[in-house]
């Protein structure tokens, strides 16, 4: 199955941790009364959506990563078919509502062209070494992983350095980005994403079907493998049906509410620049900082840029749903050092470099752009595996398993 | 089981990470605004529709 085995483990040891979950209520309590008092009801609702997509990521073990390392090392791919399914879903619930037409709704388009080739490749690299991609990270710090940690702050340096270069990257060869609502309307561009899915879906079988001779459809189990549904609610695991459900309808609301759907990197590059303002780099002398979007969100408080509200919504819910199950920070009983330490350094810095080049991450060039049938999410994938596949192939140096 | 955590560092670690947010938030336009200032250029909707991505990079075409 598709999951961050370093988050969340199969079975659970003991029961609730009342005070990592006394935290965490306290922290969305406090975060989201000041979201409240200071900003807008659509940032509260958004904050809380976050909470919703880092409880269902915990809880549904539901990595990207690890899928698609799934796929290539053990050939079992209910990871990968998750993650389709989860797609195909989410593009027919916002492709008519991206088509309906109504003002102050933006997919998730970028352009086609040798920044998101590269960045996306790169990204790849980055999700094997650095052990998550944009929504494996944050959610796996909320739990607490200390490793992940190291790969969430060199995420953000990375991502700050792309910011800089991603104009000279924007100079060479690209078209601006295609949407296949535009080209072949609403019905034709849901069609389009399905035909492409169902054929990445048919890869994947054949792959698996070839290794076991048949294939374990752990993508559609309806109800948890161990335990009570009630139960595995609150405590987890969920099958990954839950978790698609969620994510599917969490990236919706997020689109209908915020008027773009999800996304996450955006955040960290504004964190970053943000920390070199505040130690006195002025950031208006890169290109980057002077469009119009980062210097909104450069010049004002975090608290009213999206995607920061989202992932600190995120981070506390992971940090929930790891009490509840009584997991939180387990993966950090040992320290990251040596070799695994250098992964998640450079596998952190050509996350966050990769990301800023594509366009995003697994989140907002992956998900968001699928489910916005945007051509560049499909070259994104395409390159990001392709960058996956070298990531894994380099693992065993720095000492992880595969 | 023991805790895999010490408590006074995760209490530390978000009330840094409170802090942080809390700085930034003061110092920011929208802060301003809410203390009066009806100068303060606050931006509740971060958004440039002419923008090529959702990062606000500009499309290809309008390079020069």
């Amino acid at each position: 199955m598709s999951q961050v085995a370093s988050a969340a483990p199969p079975v659970r040891e003991a029961g609730v941790d009342r005070f990592v979950v006394g935290l965490a209520l306290l922290g969305m309590v406090v975060l989201g009364g000041l979201i409240y008092l200071e900003t807008a009801p659509f940032l509260l609702a958004l904050f809380a959506i976050g909470g919703l997509l880092g409880v269902a990521l915990y809880h549904g073990a539901f990595g990207f990563t690890a899928g698609w390392r799934n796929l290539v090392t053990k050939k079992r791919g209910a990871g990968m078919r998750a993650q389709l399914l989860l797609f195909a879903l989410t593009a027919l619930i916002m492709v008519p509502l991206l088509g309906s037409g109504r003002e102050n709704m933006i997919g998730a388009v970028a352009p086609v062209g040798t920044s998101l080739v590269v960045g996306s490749f790169l990204f790849g690299i980055g999700m094997q070494l650095g052990g998550g991609c944009g929504s494996g990270t944050l959610f796996t710090v909320g739990a607490g992983n200390l490793r992940m940690l190291v790969t969430l702050l060199f995420f953000i340096i990375g991502a700050v350095i792309g910011s800089i270069h991603l104009p000279w990257w924007l100079d060479l060869p690209a078209v601006d980005p295609i949407s296949l609502i535009d080209s072949v309307g609403v019905t034709g561009a849901i069609a389009v994403q399905w035909l492409g899915l169902g054929a990445v879906t048919l890869w994947v079988n054949r792959i698996e079907r070839r290794a076991h001779g048949e294939i374990e459809h752990g993508e559609l189990r309806l109800l948890p493998a161990e335990g009570r549904a009630w139960r595995a609610l609150f405590t987890g695991r969920w099958p990954f049906l839950w978790a698609t459900l969620v994510l599917a309808v969490g990236n919706a609301l997020t689109l209908l509410i915020g008027g773009s759907p999800w996304g996450i990197t955006f955040a960290f590059n504004l964190w970053g620049a943000k920390a070199l303002q505040a130690v006195g780099i002025d950031m208006g002398q890169f290109e980057f900082w002077n469009w119009a979007y980062p210097a909104q969100a450069l010049s004002d408080s975090v608290l009213v840029n999206i995607p920061s509200v989202m992932n600190f919504g995120l981070l506390l819910g992971a940090m929930l749903a790891a009490g509840m199950a009584s997991r939180f920070n387990e993966a950090s009983r040992q320290k990251p050092q040596g070799r695994p330490f250098l992964a998640a350094v450079v596998g952190g810095l050509l996350l966050g470099y990769g990301a800023r080049l594509g366009f995003g991450c697994n989140i907002g060039a992956l998900f968001s752009g699928l489910a916005s049938a945007s051509v560049h999410a499909w070259v994104w994938f395409a390159c990001a595996f392709a960058g996956s596949l070298v990531g894994i192939r380099l693992r065993p140096w720095f000492r992880l398993a595969n | 089981m023991s805790d895999a955590y010490k408590r006074h560092r995760i209490v530390g670690i978000l009330l840094a990470i409170l802090v942080l947010i809390l700085v930034d938030h003061l110092n920011s336009p929208t802060f301003a605004f809410n203390m009066g200032d009806g100068r303060a250029k606050t931006t509740l909707m971060q958004r440039d529709a002419s923008a090529c991505a959702p990062c606000g990079a500009p499309c290809p075409s309008t390079r020069e």
